[in-house]
C-alpha cells in the first residue's frame, strides 16, 4: 500500500463509522509493562478527539468511546500502542520498551540518531557532571571530560573567558574555537559569565568533519551543541532548589618570596633602596607586610537555583530562576547574576505538530579589574600583589597626592592601593537568548521544521578615574587639577540564525533512509556608542553620574570630551542536505553537502561548498559475533571539509563583526595634522579573500565489554587546514607592513581515547566505583609558510613558525649557564659553543617547544555506597613550556630597591661562590636573558581538579515527608597542583605572560532537594 | 497531489528564502578609494594626513639612547635595558630600524596617491594655485622621507654608488600571488628622485615661510642638510647662507620659549603637536617605536624629578654644558639634584640625578611639543663644516671658529673668547661637541657621529659610571652598527632586498 492511498484509506473508514455508527460504551482496563507490572500515567486518548484519561497507580484506566474509534496508549519509554474500540468492554494492553527511545540519543547536529545508528565521533556529557560546580563560566567545567576538547582558563576573573580548542589549534589568525549552539541558538563562545550552568541538560561536542559539515561555515573548529532542561508531558510539578556556598582561595607558588627584613639586607648588601646605609637593628624593627595577602583575599560565592517543571497532555514547562555571586581573590573583581528560564514544549494531540519554545533572560554585574598581565605599577593589582616590597605597609598611604612626590618605584603597592579606592569599572550585561522550533509532519514520512533562535546581548561599560586619585593628578599635572576621566560604553548586539528543514525518514524492511534539504539564514547587528568625559569635579563625582562633568572651555583643550558609536553588520546564508542510509542497524552511511556564503568576503569569493561522508560498520550486531564478549563493538570513517570565516580571532561581541571587509580598499576621515579635519588611507584591500578551510578524515572504534562493565573509544585523526588566515608580509612601501591573506597550510593529527570501567557493582545496597580516563594525542605541523625561508618570527616576539614545527614555536638562544670565571650569564651559539654575547640573529634556534600541549585530558573515579557519593576528576597536560616572566622579575637585581625578590637571588655568583645558577648582580650582559630560554619551564601538571563527596538522603527515609529527595555535598576545585612550575597558577594559553589574574582554588558546600 | 504542491511550495522556501540581504552587506561609513578625493578640499584634508602620518620620536629615541645622549634614571623600570637599545644592540628586529623604515614609506606611500589624486580632482576655475601648494607639499614632503632613508640605511652619504633607499616614486600595486621584490637604488638614484622632488616642490609651492608647513625655505633647509650630509659643502653653504639671512639665531629668551613652543625666531620647520591630535598620548616608552609625546621618550610623567625620568641626561654630555649657557637650562630641570663629585658618590643613581628638559611639555600637557626639523643654528652648523671642508677652521669671520662664536655667544648672552682649533681633526671634533650640545635629544647624534666622527675623532663615549649596568661604554665610528639594518619587516616580504642587507648583519 503507498502511502497515499494508505492515508485514504484512514479517512474513508473514519468517515464512514463516525456517520454511521454513534453507540457510545464504556472502555476500561489495564495497562502493564513488558514485565507484566501496572504502569502508572500512561496516557489513554481516543485518536482524533480532545478525550483522553491517565491510568491510575494501578495501572487502571476508564473511558467513554465509540465503537470503532481508536485509542491510542503512550507513554514514555514505551511503543505506543492503538486499539480499536469493538464489542469488548475491557482492554488490557502491555506495552513494550520502545527500543530506539531506551538507546542513549546522540545528537548529531540537527536531527538526532541512536548511539547504535550513529556514524560520527563524538562525546556527551551529562548535566550530572556540569551542575554544582561553582564554577561562573560553565566551559571551565568541561576541563578534562572530552577527550580532544582542550580548555585552559587564564585568568582568575570571574565568569572570565576561557580558552577552547577541539584537537589541536586550527588556524594562524582565524578564530579557533568551536561553534557553541544553546536549544539551536548560536552563541558567543566567549561569553558564558551571564549562563546558569545548572539549567544545562547535556552537552555534546561534535569532532569529526562527518558531524560538523553540516556546519559547514561554522563548524570548522568542532561544534558543541548544548540543549536545556525540559519537562515531561503527564508529569506531575516538581519543585527542586539547589544551594551552594563556596570559599575561594589563592593557589600556592613556590617563588620562596623575601619578607621585608630579607629585602632590606639585601637591599643593603647591593647598596639600593630604602635598606641602604640601615642598621641590623632598624631592618629589624621594619614593618613586615605581605602585599599578596592583600591583593588577593579569599572571596566568598553563593548560588541558588530553583527548578520547577510540570506537564500536561500537550504541553511542558521548565522553569529556572539562578541568583549567583561570586567575588574574585583579587580585590574589586566579582561577579553577579541572575537568571530566568522557561523551556516551554507543546505538541498536538495526534503528535503531528510539535514545538519548543526555550527562553532565557539573564543579567550580570560584573566588576573586572583591566591592564592585568601588564606592566603598569600604578595600574595592575597582580604586579602589586606580586612585585610590592615587604617593608611598605598600607599604613604609609594618606591620599594619591601625597604619593606624587617623591615619586618612587618602591611606592608601587601605594599607587595601587589608591586606584583600588579611586577607580570603578563595571560591566553590566543583559543578555537575552531565545530560541523557536517546531515541527510538522506532512505525511507519516515527510516532516518539515523550523528553528528561529535570537542572541541578543546589551552591556554597559562603566569606568572611571577619579579626579582625586593618583593617576589622575599624576598625568593631569599642576596645570589640570580636575582631569578625572570617566568612560561609558554601550554595546548592542542581536545575532538572529533561522534554519528551515523538510525531512524524510522511510524505513522499509531493513532498509532506513533518512533525507534532508535544509536552509540557514544568520544576520548579525553591532551597535555601539558612548563617550569619554574629561575633567571630573572632585567635588560632585560619583562613578556613572553626570554631575561632576567639567565642561571644555575657552583657555585649553583638557576638557573636550570624546565620543564615539559604530554599527556594523554581518550575515551568512547556507543550504545543505543530508542523507543517511542504514542497513539493519549493520552498516550506515552519512552523506553531506553544504554550500555557505558569507558577507565578509567580496561577491566572487563568497561561496565556499563543504561535504562530508562518514560510515559505520555495527560489528556487534552481526550473527557472527553473538556469542562474543562484546556488547558493542563498531568502526567508524569519515572524511570531510568545513569552512572558517573567522578571518581574525576577535572575541566577545565583536567576534561576528570583525574583519568585516577586508577585501576593500579604503580610506577615512579623522583628525589630522594640527588637529585638522584629514583623510587617510585606512586599509588596503585583498580582494581575493575567500574561506579558510579545514580538511578531516577520522576512524573510531566504539566498544563496550562485559555485560557493558568496560565502555570505549579511540579515534585517530589527521586535520588539514588549507587557505589559512595569515597575515603576509608586504613590503613597507605599500604604506602597510601586512596583509591578510589565505596562504600556508596546517596539520593536526592526534588520537582521542576514552575509557570506563565499573570496577566494582555492587547495585542499590553495595558498594559501585567506576573508573574513567579520556585522553588526547596532537601532534601539530606547519605545512606550508608564506616566506621563503619558510620561517616567520615578528619582530621582538620569542616565538615563530617554521616549516615542520608546531605553531608559536619558541625561538630563543638557549641558555647554558652561570660563567665560573666571572659570574656573567653563559650562553649557546647555533653551533653550541658556550658564548657571554650571543647573536639574536645567528643564535637562535628552534626549540620544538610551545604552549600548547602534547597529552592532555583527565581520569575519574566515582564511588557511592548507599547514599554516600564520592567523585573526582584529575586533569592532565604534558608538553607544555612558557616563560616564567614573574620569576624572572623576582630574580632581577636591576630592580633591587624597587621590587621584592625571591630567595633565589641571594645564591648569586661571588668570586666565593662561583658555581651557581644566579648571574652575578652585576653581570655585565643580564640584559640579554630575555631573548634566551633562561626562564622557559614546563608547565606540565597534574592537578587534582575536581573533587565532591556527598550523601543523598535514601527516598524511604523520606516517605512521608514533602521531600521527594534531599541531597548534601562537599567539592573542592584545583585542590592540588604536580607541577614543576613554581607560579600561582600552571594553567594558562599564554606563553610568555606576567602579573596575570591566576585561577583561584575553590571549596564549597551544596545542598539540593526536591519536592 | 496538493501534498506534492505543498512541499514544492516549502523545497522553493527554503532554497530561496532571503538570502542577499544576509551577505551583501555594506558596512556603513567606508570610504572606498574611488571616492575618497574628489576635489581641493579633499585633496587638501589628504594633505593634512600625510602630514599626520609624519613623526620624528622614534628618530629622537634612537639618538638619544643608542648614542650618548642619556643614561638610565634612577626611576627606570628598565627601559634601554630589556630591549639592549642602550648596550649598543641593533638588529633588524630593532625598534627602531622597522618604525623609521615603515613610518617614511608610508609617508613616501601617501604622497605619491595625493600626487595621483590631484590629477584625477575636479578642478575649478582659480583653484590651481592651491592644488600646485598642496602638490609642492607632497613633493617636498616625498623629498623628506626618502632622505631619512637615506639618512639611516645608507653606509655612506657621499658615495653616489652605494646602495640607499628603495626609490618610490609611483603607488606600487599589491598581488599576494606575485614576487614583490624591489630592490634598493643607488644612492646616486634615490639623491638624483629628491632633488628632482626638490626642484618641483619649490616651482609648485606658492608660500616662501610657515613654521609648521612645507614652504620654500623648508626645500632650502632640505637641500642645505642634504649637501652638507653628502660633502658637498659649496652648495651647503650658500643654501645655509641663504636661510640664516631670513633667520637669525635666537637670544637667550627666544631659545628658552622656543622650547616651550612660544617662539619661532630661530624655527625653519617643526612638526606641530596639539590636544586634539594623534599624538596627544605616551606611545610607546623605553622603545624605539615611539610615537606620542617626544618627552615621554624620557620619562612618563613630566620633565621634573617627580615625573618619573626612566632616562636621564648621560653624564658625559652634561659635563660638556656650562651651566652659564641657556642650553643648561633648557635642557636640565631645575629639579635636578646634581652631585658635586658624582665619581665618589656613594649611590650614584640616586645622588646625580640630571632630568631632562628639552620637552617640559605645551598647551598644559607635560612632555607635548613640537618636534624642531630645521632650526637656524643647523644652518650655522652647516657653514662652520663648510669652513671646516675648506681648511677656514680659525679667524675672526667666515670660520669654523667664527661661527662656533657666533653661536656660544647668542647662548650665553654674552661675548665668548673665540676659539683656536690647531688642527682640521680638531675643528671637526669642535663642531660635533658643539652639536652635540645644541642639537641634543633633536635626533642628529647618531648621523652626525656616523659622518664626521672619523674626521673629528670622535665616537659614542658615555661616563664610565653611566655603563656600569652594562659595559656599554663606547662604540668607534667604524662600528658597522653606524648604519642602521635593513629591518627585518622588510627582509621577509622582499626576498631581493636580504642580498643587499648592510654589511655586519
Amino acid at each position: 500500500m503507498t502511502t497515499k492511498s494508505f492515508w485514504l484509506a484512514v479517512v474513508l473508514c473514519t468517515c464512514i463509522f463516525t456517520t454511521a455508527l454513534a453507540q457510545e460504551k464504556n472502555i476500561s482496563g489495564t495497562i502493564t509493562d513488558q514485565s507484566g507490572l501496572p504502569l502508572p500515567g500512561v496516557s489513554v486518548v481516543i485518536s482524533g478527539t480532545s478525550n483522553g484519561t491517565q491510568t491510575d497507580f494501578e495501572g487502571n484506566y476508564s473511558i467513554t468511546g465509540n465503537v470503532g474509534q481508536v485509542l491510542r496508549f503512550s507513554y514514555i519509554g514505551q511503543t505506543t500502542v492503538q486499539r480499536t474500540i469493538g464489542s469488548s468492554t475491557t482492554i488490557n494492553v502491555q506495552m513494550e520498551d520502545d527500543a530506539e527511545a531506551l538507546q542513549e540519543v546522540v545528537v548529531q547536529g540537527y536531527r538526532t540518531s541512536t548511539k547504535e545508528k550513529s556514524s560520527i565521533a563524538s562525546v556527551t556529557i551529562s548535566s550530572e557532571t556540569i551542575t554544582s560546580r561553582p564554577n561562573a563560566n560553565f566551559a571551565q567545567t568541561l576541563s578534562g571530560q572530552v577527550a580532544g576538547l582542550n580548555i585552559t582558563t587564564s585568568s582568575g576573573q570571574p565568569g572570565g573567558n576561557t580558552n577552547i580548542n577541539l584537537r589541536g589549534v586550527g588556524s594562524v589568525n582565524g578564530n579557533t574555537e568551536p561553534l557553541f549552539i544553546i536549544d539551536g541558538a548560536p552563541v558567543d563562545e566567549d561569553n558564558f559569565r551571564s549562563l546558569n550552568s545548572n539549567d544545562i541538560a547535556s552537552i555534546s561536542v561534535l569532532k569529526d568533519a562527518g558531524a560538523t559539515a553540516i556546519y559547514g561555515n561554522r563548524g570548522a573548529n568542532g561544534v558543541v551543541i548544548i540543549k536545556t532542561r525540559t519537562g515531561s508531558f503527564n508529569q506531575d510539578t516538581k519543585i527542586s532548589y539547589t544551594a551552594q556556598l563556596s570559599f575561594n582561595s589563592l593557589q600556592n607558588n613556590d617563588y620562596d618570596l623575601m619578607n621585608a627584613q630579607e629585602q632590606l639586607t639585601l637591599e643593603r648588601d647591593f647598596g639600593n633602596g630604602r635598606g641602604v646605609g640601615l642598621t641590623d637593628a632598624e631592618i629589624a624593627a621594619s614593618p613586615d607586610f605581605d602585599w599578596v595577602d592583600f591583593f588577593f583575599d579569599t572571596g566568598l560565592t553563593q548560588s541558588h537555583t530553583l527548578n520547577i517543571t510540570s506537564g500536561g497532555e500537550n504541553v511542558n514547562v521548565f522553569t529556572s530562576l539562578g541568583y549567583f555571586d561570586q567575588e574574585g581573590i583579587l580585590q574589586s573583581s566579582g561577579l553577579k547574576r541572575f537568571n530566568i528560564r522557561n523551556n516551554i514544549s507543546g505538541k498536538s494531540a495526534n503528535d503531528r505538530f510539535k514545538y519548543t519554545s526555550n527562553f532565557s533572560i539573564n543579567y550580570s554585574e560584573s566588576d573586572e579589574p583591566n591592564n592585568i598581565g601588564g606592566s603598569g605599577i600604578n595600574r595592575n593589582y597582580v604586579l602589586g600583589a606580586y612585585q610590592s616590597v615587604p617593608y611598605i605597609t598600607p599604613d604609609d598611604y594618606t591620599n594619591g597626592e601625597a604619593l606624587l612626590s617623591p615619586l618612587s618605584f618602591a611606592n608601587t603597592p601605594l599607587f595601587l592601593l589608591d586606584r583600588l579606592l579611586t577607580y570603578t569599572r563595571e560591566e553590566a550585561e543583559l543578555k537575552i537568548i531565545g530560541s523557536f522550533n517546531a515541527s510538522y509532519n506532512l505525511t507519516d514520512d515527510i516532516k518539515a521544521s523550523i528553528t528561529l533562535s535570537g542572541d541578543f546581548t546589551d552591556e554597559h561599560l562603566l569606568s572611571a578615574e577619579g579626579p582625586t586619585s593618583f593617576n589622575a593628578l599624576l598625568f593631569g599635572g599642576g596645570a589640570n587639577p580636575t582631569s578625572g576621566v570617566q568612560n561609558q560604553f554601550v554595546t548592542r548586539t542581536f545575532n538572529y540564525n533561522q534554519v528551515l528543514s523538510l525531512n524524510y525518514l522511510k524505513t522499509i524492511g531493513k532498509h532506513t533512509i533518512d533525507f534532508g534539504l535544509y536552509s540557514e539564514y544568520f544576520k548579525a547587528h553591532y551597535r555601539f556608542f558612548g563617550f569619554t568625559e574629561n575633567g571630573l569635579n572632585p567635588k560632585t563625582f560619583y562613578p556613572g553620574d553626570g554631575d561632576g562633568f567639567v565642561s571644555d572651555n575657552g583657555d585649553n583643550d583638557f576638557f573636550v570630551d570624546v565620543a564615539s558609536a559604530d554599527i556594523l553588520n554581518a550575515g551568512l546564508f547556507s543550504y545543505f542536505g543530508q542523507l543517511d542510509y542504514d542497513f539493519d542497524t549493520r552498516l550506515g552511511i552519512t552523506g553531506t553537502i553544504r554550500r555557505d556564503a558569507s558577507s565578509r568576503f567580496s561577491s566572487s569569493n563568497r561561496w565556499g561548498t563543504f561535504w562530508s561522508v562518514a560510515g559505520r560498520w555495527n560489528i556487534s550486531n552481526e550473527s557472527f559475533m553473538e556469542d562474543s564478549v562484546f556488547d558493542v563493538l563498531k568502526l567508524r570513517g569519515s572524511y570531510g571539509t568545513t569552512g572558517n570565516q573567522n578571518i581574525v580571532d576577535a572575541t566577545g561581541q565583536f567576534a561576528p563583526f570583525a574583519a568585516a571587509d577586508l577585501y576593500l580598499d579604503l580610506f577615512t576621515t579623522g583628525t589630522g595634522y594640527a588637529g585638522l579635519n584629514s583623510i587617510i588611507p585606512a586599509q588596503l584591500g585583498n580582494p581575493i579573500l575567500k574561506w579558510e578551510e579545514i580538511e578531516q578524515a577520522n576512524i573510531g572504534l566504539d566498544f563496550e565489554i562485559f555485560n557493558r562493565r568496560l565502555r570505549g573509544s579511540i579515534d585517530g585523526y589527521i586535520k588539514t587546514t588549507k587557505d589559512l588566515f595569515q597575515d603576509t608580509p608586504l613590503s613597507a612601501i605599500n604604506g602597510q607592513t601586512e596583509l591578510e591573506a589565505n596562504v600556508g597550510s596546517l596539520e593536526n593529527k592526534g588520537i582521542d581515547l576514552t575509557l570506563n570501567y565499573n570496577l566494582l557493582q555492587g547495585g542499590a545496597d553495595g558498594i559501585n566505583i567506576s573508573i574513567g580516563l579520556n585522553g588526547n594525542y596532537n601532534k601539530q605541523e606547519n605545512l606550508e609558510i608564506p616566506t621563503e625561508d619558510g620561517t616567520i618570527v615578528e619582530v621582538g616576539s620569542l616565538t615563530g613558525r617554521q616549516v615542520g614545527g608546531p605553531l608559536n614555536e619558541y625561538f630563543v638562544y638557549r641558555y647554558s649557564r652561570v660563567n665560573p670565571e666571572n659570574g656573567n650569564l653563559l650562553f649557546l651559539t647555533t653551533d653550541g659553543e658556550e658564548t657571554e654575547d650571543p647573536n639574536v640573529d645567528t643564535d637562535r634556534v628552534w626549540l620544538g617547544k610551545n604552549i600548547y600541549p602534547d597529552y592532555q585530558g583527565g581520569f575519574t573515579f566515582d564511588l557511592d555506597y548507599k547514599g554516600f557519593f564520592l567523585s573526582t576528576q584529575f586533569n592532565y597536560v604534558i608538553g607544555v613550556d612558557r616563560y616564567d616572566f614573574d620569576l624572572s622579575g623576582f630574580q632581577d637585581p636591576t630592580s633591587i630597591g624597587q621590587f621584592r625578590h625571591s630567595s633565589d637571588i641571594l645564591r648569586a655568583w661571588t668570586p666565593d661562590n662561583t658555581v651557581t645558577d644566579i648571574a652575578s648582580l652585576t653581570a655585565s650582559n643580564l640584559s640579554l636573558i630575555g631573548n634566551s630560554d633562561r626562564y622557559l619551564t614546563s608547565a606540565d601538571y597534574l592537578r587534582l581538579r575536581f573533587v565532591q563527596v556527598g550523601y543523598s538522603i535514601p527516598p524511604k527515609v523520606l516517605e512521608n515527608t514533602w521531600f521527594t529527595n534531599i541531597r548534601l555535598f562537599a567539592n573542592a576545585e584545583n585542590l592540588v597542583t604536580f607541577s614543576e612550575w613554581r607560579g600561582f597558577d600552571a594553567e594558562t594559553v599564554l606563553s610568555t605572560g606576567s602579573r596575570e589574574y591566576p585561577s583561584p582554588r575553590i571549596y564549597s558546600f551544596g545542598l539540593e532537594f526536591g519536592f | 497531489m496538493k501534498t506534492y504542491n505543498k512541499l514544492f511550495i516549502l523545497v522553493v522556501l527554503i532554497v530561496f528564502s532571503g538570502c542577499n540581504d544576509a551577505i551583501d552587506i555594506d558596512q556603513p561609513g567606508r570610504l572606498p578609494t574611488e571616492e575618497a578625493f574628489k576635489n581641493l578640499a579633499d585633496l587638501q584634508d589628504g594633505l593634512t594626513g600625510l602630514y599626520g602620518l609624519y613623526d620624528t620620536t622614534s628618530e629622537i629615541q634612537f639618538n638619544a639612547v643608542f648614542t650618548d645622549e642619556v643614561s638610565i634614571g634612577f626611576d627606570s623600570g628598565g627601559q634601554g635595558i630589556g630591549n639592549g637599545e642602550y648596550g649598543f644592540v641593533l638588529n633588524p628586529n630593532s625598534a627602531a630600524a622597522n618604525t623609521i623604515w615603515a613610518s617614511n614609506y608610508a609617508v613616501i606611500n601617501f604622497a605619491n596617491r595625493i600626487i595621483e589624486a590631484s590629477e584625477i580632482i575636479t578642478v575649478e576655475t582659480g583653484e590651481q594655485e592651491d592644488v600646485n601648494h598642496i602638490l609642492g607639499q607632497a613633493y617636498a614632503l616625498r623629498a623628506y622621507s626618502h632622505f631619512q632613508i637615506q639618512s639611516y640605511f645608507t653606509t655612506d652619504y657621499t658615495d653616489d654608488t652605494a646602495l640607499g633607499g628603495i626609490l618610490l616614486d609611483f603607488i606600487p600595486e599589491i598581488d599576494v600571488d606575485t614576487d614583490q621584490s624591489r630592490p634598493r637604488s643607488t644612492n646616486g638614484a634615490v639623491f638624483g628622485l629628491i632633488t628632482a622632488d626638490l626642484d618641483l616642490a619649490e616651482n609648485l609651492l606658492a608660500i616662501e615661510s610657515d613654521p609648521i608647513y612645507v614652504s620654500q625655505d623648508f626645500v632650502t633647509a632640505l637641500r642645505a642638510r642634504m649637501a652638507a650630509y653628502r660633502s658637498q659643502y659649496a652648495q651647503a653653504d650658500t643654501y645655509a647662507a641663504e636661510l640664516l639671512a631670513k633667520y637669525p639665531i635666537a637670544d637667550r629668551s627666544e631659545y628658552e620659549a622656543m622650547y616651550l613652543d612660544e617662539d619661532n625666531t630661530e624655527i625653519i620647520f617643526k612638526l606641530e603637536r596639539t590636544l586634539s591630535d594623534n599624538y596627544n598620548g605616551q606611545g610607546s616608552t623605553g622603545s624605539g617605536f615611539a610615537g606620542g609625546w617626544a618627552g615621554a621618550n624620557f620619562a612618563f610623567i613630566d620633565a621634573t624629578i617627580t615625573g618619573s625620568p626612566y632616562f636621564e641626561m648621560g653624564r658625559s654630555v652634561f659635563n660638556l654644558i656650562n651651566s652659564e649657557d641657556i642650553r643648561f637650562d633648557v635642557n636640565i630641570d631645575g629639579t635636578s639634584i646634581i652631585s658635586d663629585d658624582y665619581q665618589n658618590a656613594a649611590d650614584y643613581r640616586n645622588e646625580d640625578i640630571l632630568v631632562i628638559s628639552k620637552y617640559p611639555g605645551s598647551e598644559g600637557q607635560p612632555l607635548m611639543n613640537d618636534l624642531k626639523v630645521f632650526r637656524s643654528s643647523e644652518m650655522l652648523f652647516i657653514r662652520a663644516e663648510a669652513a671646516a671642508s675648506t681648511g677656514n677652521i680659525n679667524g675672526n669671520t667666515n670660520s669654523t671658529a667664527a661661527y662656533i662664536k657666533q653661536l656660544r655667544d647668542a647662548r650665553f648672552g654674552e661675548d665668548q673668547s673665540l676659539p683656536s682649533y690647531a688642527s682640521q681633526t680638531e675643528a671637526f671634533g669642535a663642531i660635533l661637541d658643539e652639536r652635540r650640545i645644541e642639537l641634543v635629544f633633536e635626533g642628529h647624534r647618531y648621523k652626525d657621529l656616523k659622518r664626521l666622527g672619523a674626521l673629528g675623532n670622535r665616537g659614542i663615549s658615555r661616563d664610565p659610571l653611566d655603563c656600569e649596568v652594562n659595559g656599554a661604554c663606547s662604540l668607534e665610528v667604524s662600528d658597522y652598527r653606524f648604519t642602521n639594518p635593513i629591518p627585518i619587516i622588510e627582509l621577509t616580504p622582499n626576498t631581493v632586498i636580504d642580498e643587499q642587507q648592510n654589511p655586519g648583519y
